[in-house]
């Protein structure tokens, strides 16, 4: 079966979505306070990157995209642990999730 | 209708930038309730457009199929999610509309043909780093003031009108390129019609080790069966390689670096947290209260 047969369905599509999860994490990232959700958004941004690989894999017929794809999760599972292990330490200091804690830093 | 499709698109952009601006945690909640109802009527007018008095109308009569169905389905579960990740107020509610998220674009993958992305973002996702999340999230959970569930700092957002403002700014310039449709038109008759699974193998893996590649093949009831010693080139038939088959070959013989450099970061990341977790720091929330 050849894959071109998608005339229905455009890549168009597919950008689409991938764009309005990215900028949903992206708004997601500015607003909210919380740094755990913070992160959470940029998990949410990740995914829509990796919408928009896997449609272009598709629409251009090459597999690259779709391995692209698992280097997003690799690199999304090291930046969850890291930041999450500096989240609980932020934790440990202040004793609250809140961003807003941290808008003065001195060293 | 295609000139019309622009405008219709930053319409929707506006119109979505309100409703999420609306939808924000806020101290006063008196119009929240609105936020909603505009998202839907924007996205359900959005998801009209594009569906039935956009582009394809009159190139593509039978739009029936049932990719297409599940293409707007899934699309709406994932943006509507993505929407109650943001708005949420409470975090663990937040995370649990993001395992949506994941579903609903594994989903997207499935309508894609990409089975093996569908089912590695579910486990990994939506498995392995939602739980970490949990945990995080559990782990630094605390007592309210006033002994409801969700922290003063989860209910008002900061800066929600310039964020969304922002984000749909970018969100219309990224739209008025994907739905460029003269230069989409040329695009498309750049793909040669003709490639099929069988081309696109052979001009992307031609030089791969054929011992490597042809241990399995798939005999007519569609079991594998192993195939010892055989080298012709043209013993596999690569239009019946699977989807994580022909992932696998591509990670592992056009990307070997990047594995090896996954390989590196996963390492130095795992190192690094246990770093971090062991760190010690200083309590000043108890400095200061005790």
């Amino acid at each position: 079966m050849p894959l071109t047969t998608m005339d229905s369905l455009t890549l168009s599509h597919f950008l689409l979505t991938g764009a309005v999860l990215f900028c949903l994490g992206l708004i997601g990232f500015i607003t909210r306070r919380n740094l755990i959700i913070m992160f959470l958004c940029t998990e949410m941004m990740f995914q829509g990157v990796a919408v928009s690989l896997v449609a272009f894999s598709r629409y251009h017929l090459n597999d690259t995209g779709q391995t692209f794809v698992i280097f997003v999760l690799t690199i999304a599972a090291a930046e969850a642990a890291l930041a999450l292990g500096l989240v609980v330490l932020l934790f440990r200091r202040k004793r609250t999730l809140d961003a807003l804690a941290w808008s003065q830093l001195q060293g | 209708m295609e000139q019309y499709l622009e405008y219709a698109l930053y319409i929707g952009s506006v119109l979505g930038a309100l409703a999420l601006a609306v939808m924000l945690p806020r101290q006063s909640g008196g119009i929240r309730f609105l936020g909603p109802m505009l998202g839907a009527a924007t996205l359900g007018g959005l998801w009209l457009f594009l569906s039935n008095g956009g582009l394809w109308a009159d190139r593509d009569p039978g739009m029936s199929s049932a990719s297409f169905i599940y293409y707007y389905l899934f699309s709406a579960i994932a943006i509507v999610s993505a929407v109650r990740v943001i708005t949420h107020t409470r975090p663990v509610y937040a995370a649990l509309w993001f395992v949506m998220v994941v579903l609903a674009s594994a989903g997207l993958f499935l309508v894609l043909s990409a089975q093996f992305m569908a089912f590695a973002v579910v486990i990994i996702y939506g498995g392995a780093i939602l739980v970490t999340y949990m945990f995080v999230l559990m782990l630094a959970s605390q007592s309210t003031p006033d002994g409801g569930s969700s922290q003063g700092y989860d209910k008002v957002a900061k800066e929600p009108v310039l964020a969304c403002a922002a984000g749909f700014l970018l969100l219309a310039v990224l739209l008025s390129v994907i739905f460029d449709y003269h230069r989409l038109d040329a695009a498309r008759a750049q793909v040669d019609p003709a490639m099929t699974d069988a081309a696109l193998i052979e001009s992307t893996l031609g030089n791969r080790p054929l011992q490597a590649v042809k241990t399995y093949e798939y005999n007519d009831a569609g079991e594998a069966v192993e195939v010892a010693g055989v080298t012709q080139p043209n013993n596999l038939d690569p239009t019946r390689l699977a989807n994580a088959e022909r992932v696998g070959l591509d990670l592992f013989l056009s990307h070997p670096l990047g594995l090896e450099l996954a390989g590196v970061i996963l390492l130095v990341s795992l190192i690094g947290a246990i770093v971090i977790a062991k760190t010690k720091v200083p309590d000043e929330h108890l400095a200061v209260s005790g």
